[in-house]
C-alpha cells in the first residue's frame, strides 16, 4: 500500500494561538512526524486565503489526507473539511486539532503551550491516518409537522408553518386550543381583550386546509429522526361526534351531574357533558367521562335521549393515530405553581385567597361572574384587595429559584383593572421589586401607581390568615421600616409559571432535555433559543421559560421559521460516523442496545445492527460493549490507541 | 438437605426419558475425595453422581463450552442441557441468560440447595485435619459437616472450615431451576460483605503495597479467565494471541489489532489484567470464586469482585443474578443513579 501523505496546517488565530504556542515551532516538529510530508502555519488558517492554501497544498504536495490544527471542531471543521472536498479528496480524510480550547487559552507559558500543541497535533496525525473514506448519510424529508400544544405559542408556530405550504399536526391535550391566554382578560400593556384577539387565530385553525388538529389528545410515542419522526398520538373519546354537534345547550340542561370547571378554575361548575367556553375549537360539546354515570347508558343517558342531531355516541373508544412528520414543535406551556404549596398564604384553603388566573376570570365579561369583581365566600365587592407578587418565585429555599417574569406586569394590570370596577377600592402590591422591562410596560406600572392611586408596598408578606369575614395580611414596609396589617376582603397571590403539568413525561417520550427548573431546555442560551439539543425538535412560548404574550409569539415564529428550513429541503444529510458492529465479536448481549440514548441498535438474529440515521456516533455503546464488538467509525479503538501512543512519545 | 437419591432420580428421569442430552455434574475423584466435574451421557452413569460439600465448581462454566460446540454443529441437537447448580451457580445462569449468552430452553436445572451450610474450603479442611486422610465429607442438618477420615467420623463445625464466600451468602438455593432439591433456605448473613472490612481499612498506600505484592505473583496463566462462566469472549483485550480472525476479517482490521496489554508477565501489565477483568465483572461476578480456587500462586482474587460487587450495590442498588429481564449494571443508566463522584 503506498503510504498515505498528510498535511498540517498550523493556524495562529492572531495571537490567540500564537500568543502562548509557538507555531512554527509546531510546524517544524510536525513536518518530521512519521507520514507528514507538508507542514506549514499561518495567521487565520479559516480565513478565505488560509483556505485557499489547503486547497492548493493538497494539489501541490499531492496530500491524500490533512490536519488542522486550530480552534474547536465545533467551529471551523466543517470549513475544513469542505476546503479538502474542493480539492477533490474525501471530506472525511480532514480532521481538527484543537490547539486552542483547552491548550493555548490554558497554558501562560510558551513553552508548555508549544509542547502541548505539538502532542495534540501528533495524536491527530495518528487518528487521521487511520480514517476511513466517508459519504454524508442523506435521507429523504418527511414535509409535515408536529406541534405539540394549542396555546397561542402553538397556534401562531403552526399558522407560520401551515402558511408555508406544509402540513400541520396540531395537538393539544385539553379539549379547546386556546390555553391560558383564551383565560386571560384583558392584556398588558395595551389592555385589548384576550378572546377577541386569539380567537381570530383559533378559527383560522380551526379552518385552514393545511392543519390537523387533534384536540383531546395526547402524543404517547416518538420514534425516528429529523425529517422522519413517527408520532403515536392518543386521541380520547369526547362521546360527541362534533360534527353532527349543534351547540343547542340542550344535554347540560338535563345532565345530573356537577363537577368544577377547569377553564372557570373551580370558580363555577359545569356539567358532565360541557363546551370548555362558549369560542372552544372545535366548536362542539364533549362528555367528561370521569363523571358521567352515562357510559352504562342504563345509569342516566339523558342528554342522548335530548339530543336531537343524535350526536352522543356512548361507544367511542380511545383511538390510536399514527403520523409521519419531518419536525416537532413543542408548545406546551406552562401550569401555576400550586397555592396549596404556600404555607403562609393558607395552603389554598381561604377561600377568599386566589391566584392571578382566577382572578383574570372574575374580571372577565365571559367569566363566572360577567366580569363584575366579588369575592367567592360572600359574593360581595371587595373594597380592600391586597395583591402579593413573587408568590413562590425567586425563592430557591422552598419552591421556585427563578423569576415569573410576568408576574409585576399582571398584577399591576389586575391592580389597575380592579379600580376601573370598582372606584372606592384600595388596592395594595406586596412586591419585591418591579420588573417592568419591555415596549411600553414601565409607562404602564407607572399609570397604575399615579392614576389609579394603587399602593404599592415593598416588602414581603409573612402570613395570611382568615380572620372573621377578612383575610388578615401581615406583612412588611421595607421602605418605610413598618410593620403592615391589612384586613383584607380578597387576597390575589401572583403565582409562580412553572413547566405544564406533563412536562417531565412528555420530554422522556421525546427524548428531550429539561431545565434545572423542569421547563425544556434550549441549545444555546443566546445563539439557539428555539432549537432544542434534538435535531429536528424546537420549542416555543412558555415551555422554555415564562415568558408573556408578545414574547411567546416571536419565539414560535422563530420556531416556525426553523422548522420550515427543514421542510423546505428534498434530503437532509447526516454525519457517517456512525456506530459499526463487528459481527464475529458481538453475542448479541444487548448492552450496547439499552445504552443507546437514541434507539439506534436492535438486535437481530442475535446480532447487534446500528440504524446508521438514527445514530449520533456518540461513541457510549463502544464504551459499554464489553466484547469490543462496537465502534465508532473513523473514532475506532485501533486509532484511539494510536493517539494514545502518540501523545505518549511512541 | 437433598436427598442424594433424590438428585439421582430427578436426573435419571430426564436423562431416560430424554428430555435432556446430557447431564453436568459431581462425581467422586480418583484419588482424594474433593468432588469432580463429570458428564453425564447414559442413565446408568448416573450411580456415580455425588452432591456434598466438596462439591465446589461452578458447572455453568462448561454451558460456554456447549454453546461453543452447537455452533460449530450443522444440524445441533436442540434439547437441554441438564446441569446441577446450586444458589450462587443459579445466578451465574441468570446472568447468561440477561446477556442473551444462552437461552432458557437450553438448560434444564437441577437445583441444589447448600441448606444451612455451603462449600468446604480445601485449605481450611487441610489446616484442620493436619495430614489425616479424608475420604468424605457430607453435609448436616445443622450448622457443621460430617468429615470422615481413616480415623472415623466427627463432626466439625462448619464455620471452621467452609468457604468465605458462603459465610457470606445470601442465596444458600437456586434462584432459578426446573427442579429444586433439598427445599428453599433463605441464609441471612450478618455482614454480606464483612471479609472486605480489613482490606477496606487500609491506607490507600498499604492497599498498593498488598496488590504489588499479590500481583507480581501472578503468571498470567489465565486461570482465573478459563474458569469463570462470565469470561465468554471470543477475543480478549488482554491477550493477543487469541485475536478472533476470520475468512472475512479484513487486512485493515487484522492489521489494526491493538496490543493494550503486553503477553509478558510484568507487574504492571499484571495490574492491567486484573483490573480490566474486575471491571468486565461488576454486576456480573456471582461470587462463586472459582478464580481464586484456580489461581496457582494463591492470589486472593475474590476481594477485587467482591469489592465491586459491593460498590454496585451500595451506589445502584444492583444484584446480580436475581433478574433477567433489567438492563445489565453497565448497561444501565436511571435517573436517580448517584452522580456526586463526577466531579
Ligand atoms: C394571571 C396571568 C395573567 C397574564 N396576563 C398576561 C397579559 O396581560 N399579557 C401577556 O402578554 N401575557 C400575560 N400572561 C402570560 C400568558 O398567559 C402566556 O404568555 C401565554 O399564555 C403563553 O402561551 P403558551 O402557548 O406558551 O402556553 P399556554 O398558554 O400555557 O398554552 C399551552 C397549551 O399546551 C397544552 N398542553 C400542555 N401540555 C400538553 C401536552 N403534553 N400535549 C398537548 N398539549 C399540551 C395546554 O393545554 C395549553 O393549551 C398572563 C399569565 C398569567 C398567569
Ligand atoms: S454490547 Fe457488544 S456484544 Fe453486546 S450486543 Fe452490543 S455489540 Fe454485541
Ligand atoms: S454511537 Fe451512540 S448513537 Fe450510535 S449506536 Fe452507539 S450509542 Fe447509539
Amino acid at each position: 500500500m503506498k503510504k498515505k501523505r498528510i498535511g498540517v496546517f498550523i493556524c495562529h488565530c492572531g495571537t490567540n494561538i500564537a500568543g502562548t504556542v509557538d507555531v512554527k515551532k509546531v510546524a517544524e516538529a510536525l513536518s518530521k512526524h512519521d507520514g507528514v510530508v507538508h507542514s506549514e502555519d499561518y495567521v487565520y488558517m479559516c480565513s478565505d486565503p488560509g483556505q485557499k492554501r489547503i486547497v492548493e497544498a493538497i494539489k501541490e504536495n499531492d496530500l491524500d489526507k490533512v490536519v488542522v490544527s486550530c480552534c474547536s471542531p465545533n467551529l471551523h471543521e466543517s470549513t475544513f473539511r469542505n476546503a479538502v472536498k474542493e480539492a477533490d479528496k474525501n471530506a472525511f480524510q480532514c480532521e481538527i486539532a484543537n490547539i486552542r480550547e483547552q491548550c493555548s487559552w490554558v497554558h501562560p507559558n510558551m513553552e508548555e503551550g508549544t509542547d502541548k500543541a505539538i502532542k495534540i497535533t501528533k495524536t491527530v496525525v495518528e487518528k487521521v491516518k487511520h480514517n476511513e473514506e466517508l459519504e454524508p448519510i442523506s435521507v429523504p424529508v418527511t414535509r409535515r409537522a408536529l406541534v405539540i400544544g394549542g396555546g397561542i405559542s402553538g397556534i401562531q408556530a403552526a399558522l407560520d408553518i401551515a402558511n408555508s405550504g406544509h402540513e400541520v399536526i396540531l395537538v393539544e391535550k385539553s379539549p379547546s386550543i386556546g390555553g391560558h391566554m383564551i383565560q386571560l382578560s384583558e392584556t398588558f400593556p395595551t389592555l385589548d381583550c384576550s378572546q377577541c384577539i386569539l380567537t381570530p387565530k383559533m378559527v383560522e385553525v380551526s379552518k385552514h386546509e393545511k392543519i390537523k388538529l387533534l384536540t383531546y389528545s395526547e402524543v404517547q410515542e416518538v420514534s425516528g429522526y429529523v425529517g422522519n419522526f413517527k408520532a403515536k398520538i392518543l386521541k380520547k373519546p369526547t362521546y360527541v361526534d362534533p360534527d353532527l354537534c349543534t351547540l343547542c345547550d340542550e344535554c347540560t340542561k338535563v345532565c345530573p351531574v356537577v363537577v368544577e370547571s377547569e377553564f372557570e378554575l373551580g370558580l363555577t361548575g359545569r356539567r358532565a357533558i360541557y363546551i370548555p367556553f362558549p369560542q372552544a375549537i372545535p366548536a362542539t360539546y364533549i362528555l367528561d367521562d370521569t363523571g358521567c354515570p352515562g357510559l352504562l347508558p342504563i345509569a342516566c343517558g339523558k342528554c342522548a335521549d335530548v339530543c336531537d342531531p343524535g350526536a352522543i355516541d356512548f361507544d367511542q373508544k380511545p383511538e390510536i393515530v399514527e403520523e409521519e412528520i419531518g419536525v416537532i414543535v413543542v408548545a406546551t406551556g406552562y401550569d401555576l405553581y400550586d397555592k396549596t404549596n404556600m404555607g403562609e398564604y393558607g395552603y389554598g384553603k381561604i377561600p377568599d385567597v386566589m391566584d392571578g388566573l382566577q382572578f383574570e376570570r372574575l374580571c372577565s365579561a365571559s367569566g363566572p361572574t360577567n366580569g363584575k369583581i366579588i369575592r367567592p365566600s360572600d359574593l360581595k365587592e371587595p373594597k380592600e384587595l391586597v395583591f402579593i407578587q413573587c408568590a413562590g418565585s425567586r425563592d430557591p429555599e422552598l419552591h421556585c429559584a427563578y423569576c415569573s417574569k410576568i408576574c409585576c406586569m399582571y398584577t399591576s394590570k389586575h391592580a389597575m383593572l380592579y379600580k376601573h370596577h370598582v372606584h372606592d377600592g384600595q388596592a395594595y402590591v406586596f412586591y419585591i421589586d418591579i420588573r417592568s422591562g419591555g415596549k411600553g410596560y414601565e409607562e404602564f406600572v407607572q399609570r397604575t401607581v399615579e392614576n389609579d392611586g394603587v399602593l404599592y408596598l415593598r416588602g414581603k408578606v409573612s402570613k395570611v390568615f382568615q380572620d372573621g369575614d377578612k383575610v388578615k395580611v401581615w406583612g412588611v414596609d421595607t421602605l418605610a421600616g413598618k410593620d403592615i396589617e391589612i384586613d383584607a376582603d380578597l387576597v390575589v397571590l401572583a403565582m409562580a409559571m412553572r413547566p405544564s403539568e406533563g412536562t417531565e413525561k412528555l420530554a422522556k417520550i421525546l427524548k428531550m432535555s429539561l431545565d434545572k427548573d423542569g421547563f425544556f431546555s434550549e441549545a444555546h442560551p443566546k445563539l439557539k433559543p428555539v432549537e432544542s439539543v434534538s435535531a429536528g425538535m424546537f420549542i416555543a412560548g412558555a415551555a422554555q421559560a415564562p415568558k408573556d404574550i408578545p414574547e411567546a409569539v416571536a419565539q414560535a415564529s422563530g420556531a416556525a421559521a426553523k422548522a420550515i428550513g427543514i421542510l423546505s429541503q428534498e434530503r437532509l444529510y447526516h454525519s457517517p460516523m456512525v456506530a459499526k458492529v463487528n459481527k464475529h465479536l458481538c453475542t448479541g448481549c444487548r448492552m450496547c442496545v439499552d445504552v443507546c440514548a437514541y434507539d439506534a441498535i436492535s438486535i437481530k438474529d442475535g446480532i447487534a445492527e446500528v440504524n446508521e440515521v438514527l445514530c449520533e456516533g456518540c461513541g457510549t455503546c463502544s464504551a459499554t460493549c464489553l466484547r469490543a464488538a462496537i465502534s465508532v467509525k473513523n473514532s475506532t479503538p485501533y486509532q484511539v490507541h494510536e493517539m494514545i501512543n502518540a501523545s505518549l512519545g511512541g | 438437605m437433598v436427598a442424594l437419591e433424590d438428585l439421582k432420580q430427578e436426573a435419571k428421569n430426564v436423562l431416560e426419558g430424554g428430555t435432556v442430552k446430557y447431564i453436568i455434574g459431581y462425581k467422586k475423584p480418583a484419588v482424594g475425595f474433593m468432588a469432580v466435574p463429570a458428564f453425564f451421557h447414559k442413565p446408568e452413569d448416573l450411580d456415580a453422581l455425588v452432591w456434598d460439600p466438596t462439591c465446589v465448581h461452578n458447572l455453568v462454566l462448561f454451558l460456554k463450552d456447549e454453546k461453543k460446540k452447537k455452533l460449530g454443529q450443522k444440524e445441533p441437537d436442540e434439547r437441554p442441557v441438564g446441569i446441577v447448580v446450586k444458589g450462587c451457580d443459579s445466578r451465574a445462569v441468570n446472568v447468561l441468560l440477561q446477556e442473551n449468552y444462552i437461552d432458557r430452553e437450553n438448560v434444564y436445572i437441577l437445583g441444589v440447595s447448600c441448606g444451612k451450610t455451603g462449600m468446604v474450603d480445601l485449605k481450611k479442611v487441610r489446616k484442620y485435619f493436619k495430614g489425616k486422610i479424608i475420604s468424605q465429607i457430607d453435609f448436616n442438618e445443622n450448622e457443621s459437616f460430617t468429615v470422615t477420615t481413616t480415623e472415623g467420623k466427627v463432626e466439625v463445625p462448619a464455620a471452621d472450615i467452609f468457604a468465605v464466600r458462603c459465610t457470606e451468602c445470601i442465596t444458600a438455593s437456586p434462584v432459578i431451576h426446573d427442579v429444586l432439591l433439598g427445599g428453599d433456605s433463605v441464609r441471612t448473613p450478618e455482614n454480606p460483605f464483612g471479609s472486605l472490612e480489613e482490606m477496606e481499612s487500609k491506607s490507600q498506600g498499604q492497599k498498593w503495597d498488598f496488590w504489588q505484592e499479590q500481583l507480581t505473583k501472578c503468571i498470567r496463566c489465565y486461570a482465573c479467565r478459563s474458569i469463570c462462566p462470565m469470561c465468554y469472549c471470543d477475543e480478549c483485550v488482554v491477550d493477543t494471541i487469541n485475536f478472533a480472525v476470520y475468512p472475512d476479517t479484513p487486512a485493515e482490521e487484522k492489521a489494526q489489532k491493538i496490543k493494550w496489554v503486553e503477553k509478558s508477565p510484568t507487574t504492571s501489565e499484571n495490574f492491567i489484567y486484573h483490573m480490566v477483568r474486575a471491571i468486565h465483572l461488576a454486576g456480573r461476578c456471582v461470587d462463586c470464586a472459582e478464580c481464586e480456587r484456580a489461581c496457582p500462586m494463591d492470589i486472593p482474587l475474590r476481594f477485587l469482585n467482591k469489592k465491586l460487587e459491593k460498590e454496585s450495590k451500595k451506589l445502584f442498588d444492583y444484584d446480580v443474578g436475581y433478574d433477567t429481564e433489567i438492563p445489565s449494571l453497565i448497561s444501565s443508566f436511571r435517573d436517580e443513579d448517584p452522580e456526586d463522584f463526577i466531579r
